[in-house]
């Protein structure tokens, strides 16, 4: 038994070196593509963050005119105001032009042209709005109530702001995730073609094994274990990939205010970790793939 | 030991490799196949190490119907079977003793065992002095002893030869004719395809004649003709 596994981890090496530079390229191939793989699954993540969290303090934001009248302000305050059950009138705020500018300097933090186009002259100032009530209709209807008020700009609701946000979030999934496959399938079929031309070059030494009675299967693991090793290399790559990624993205994002919700897009270590294990496992399954079809289908040369 | 009944082999649609082929090989039997290029002689003997499988017919070897043989018990097969070829089929880069070791490393025997055998069987083909060389650096009967040492290392009950003297000198030939009779000695059934006349005449044994796939002739201790 030992003489066997000797054997095959033997082959294995062997026929690792010979064929370095097709084995890179599966390797790099699988390693980008699980790379993709794994940024799908943190941006997934970090969207939902975001969504959480807005989610927990649903805000309706009326903007007003930056040209608007001190009575016009008055008028809207006392309206929103006249309606105690819907809008928690404990926590309604009004944000005057400098409060307004101070926070348009960090949500366009990392924005600076749209930035350079406010001015504390120019900026709409706007009422935060808590909503007392968990009916999104309800909430939507008084919205647009105060949108015909005098002086009033725009009325934003963060529902809208989540559609933008699940819209983004989808279409990113679906891109990534349709990019990754494809880049899966053709790490398959270079593991595939790395295996076929390994045992191409070994044609002789199998003809021999075959004639003195080896098994298929003592002839093809050494095959198999070298695809499941190449996809498994891939995956720790990708891992590397991944952290330093993340890490990029961490210090970056972390630089912002809390608040703007760009903070919220960070991901927890434990997350990060469970998605590394899932390329090592999608990786190790993919070398195998490619490998077992190439082992099964040029066993008889 | 090797018994065929009936057996047709065809290549493609119409090329009958094989015409309604029929023999008995008892054990310890040494057999020469013999006939022009293309007659069947290698068809019969891919046949026999189920290679091939016929279209008709049966193969029976040790008591058992091999076409019936599932996939996955042929490798056990031909453990039972010895294979020498015209080519060698040596690989190049192993020395001797890896080559012929080769044959009992694949089939998962031991450690120990190999250390044991190999050198007995290179002493038997007499390149007990070699072991240490690669076969670019042997002669053509050199190398065809080690593919026969090779072929005998696991003391098959069969040992199946393919023109082994194809590429051989005369002087040669004698050599591993005299090696292939001393294992046939041992018990071992040694078929042998060959279309070289002096080494069937002066062996003077079992002589199977085949012509475009059949079988003319079925000889005991026959001359070529």
């Amino acid at each position: 038994m030992f003489s066997r596994i000797a054997y095959a981890l033997r082959e294995t090496w062997e026929s690792f070196r010979r064929n370095l530079t097709l084995t890179a390229a599966a390797v790099l191939t699988s390693a980008v593509s699980l790379l993709l793989v794994g940024s799908t699954f943190l941006i997934q993540r970090a969207f939902e963050n975001l969504l959480v969290q807005w989610r927990g303090d649903v805000e309706m934001i009326v903007f007003v005119r930056s040209d608007a009248s001190a009575e016009q302000v008055a008028l809207i305050d006392s309206v929103l105001r006249a309606s105690p059950t819907i809008i928690d009138i404990e926590k309604l705020r009004y944000l005057n032009k400098t409060e307004s500018y101070e926070e348009a300097k960090r949500i366009f933090a990392g924005d600076p042209v749209t930035l350079g186009l406010l001015t504390p002259e120019s900026i709409p100032t706007q009422f935060k709005v808590v909503p007392l009530s968990e009916d999104p209709l309800l909430v939507r209807s008084l919205s647009d109530q105060y949108r015909t008020l005098p002086g009033v700009e725009a009325v934003a609701l963060a529902e809208d702001e989540f559609e933008v946000i699940s819209t983004l979030s989808n279409f990113i999934r679906v891109v990534t995730l349709v990019t990754s496959l494809v880049l899966l399938l053709v790490a398959v079929g270079l593991i595939w073609n790395t295996i076929r031309t390994a045992m191409f070059a070994r044609r002789r030494e199998i003809e021999v094994m075959k004639l003195v009675g080896a098994t298929n299967w003592f002839i093809r693991i050494p095959f198999m274990l070298e695809g499941l090793l190449q996809g498994l290399i891939g995956g720790v790559v990708s891992c590397g990939g991944l952290w330093v990624l993340n890490s990029a993205w961490t210090s970056g994002v972390t630089g912002f205010k809390p608040g703007t919700g760009i903070s919220s897009l960070v991901v927890p270590d434990s997350y990060l970790t469970s998605v590394m294990l899932i390329l090592l496992g999608i990786g190790a399954f993919v070398g195998a793939v490619g490998s077992a079809i190439a082992a099964t289908r040029f066993l008889d040369v | 030991m090797i018994r065929l009944e009936n057996v047709t082999k065809i290549y493609g649609t119409e090329t009958v490799a094989v015409r309604d082929a029929s023999f008995d090989i008892p054990k310890s039997q040494f057999v020469f196949l013999v006939g022009p290029s293309g007659s069947g002689k290698s068809t019969l003997l891919r046949l026999i190490n189920r290679q091939e499988q016929p279209e008709r017919g049966d193969v029976w070897v040790a008591g058992r119907n091999i076409n019936e043989l599932p996939a996955s018990r042929v490798p056990y097969l031909r453990r039972s079977m010895g294979n020498v070829f015209q080519d060698y089929k040596l690989l190049l880069n192993k020395t001797v003793f890896e080559n012929v070791a080769f044959a009992l490393e694949v089939i998962g025997k031991p450690r120990h065992v190999i250390a044991r055998q190999v050198p007995i069987v290179l002493d038997l083909v007499g390149l007990a002095d070699k072991q240490d060389r690669f076969p670019n650096q042997l002669s053509g009967g050199e190398q065809q002893r080690v593919s026969i040492a090779r072929a005998f290392v696991n003391r098959p009950l069969i040992l199946l030869a393919d023109e082994p003297t194809g590429n051989l000198d005369p002087t040669t030939s004698e050599g591993i004719m005299g090696l292939l009779d001393e294992i046939n000695q041992t018990g071992t059934t040694v078929v042998m395809a060959t279309h070289d006349h002096r080494v069937v005449n002066a062996m003077r044994r079992r002589v199977i004649q085949l012509d475009r796939g059949v079988i003319l002739r079925d000889q005991e201790r026959g001359v070529y003709e």
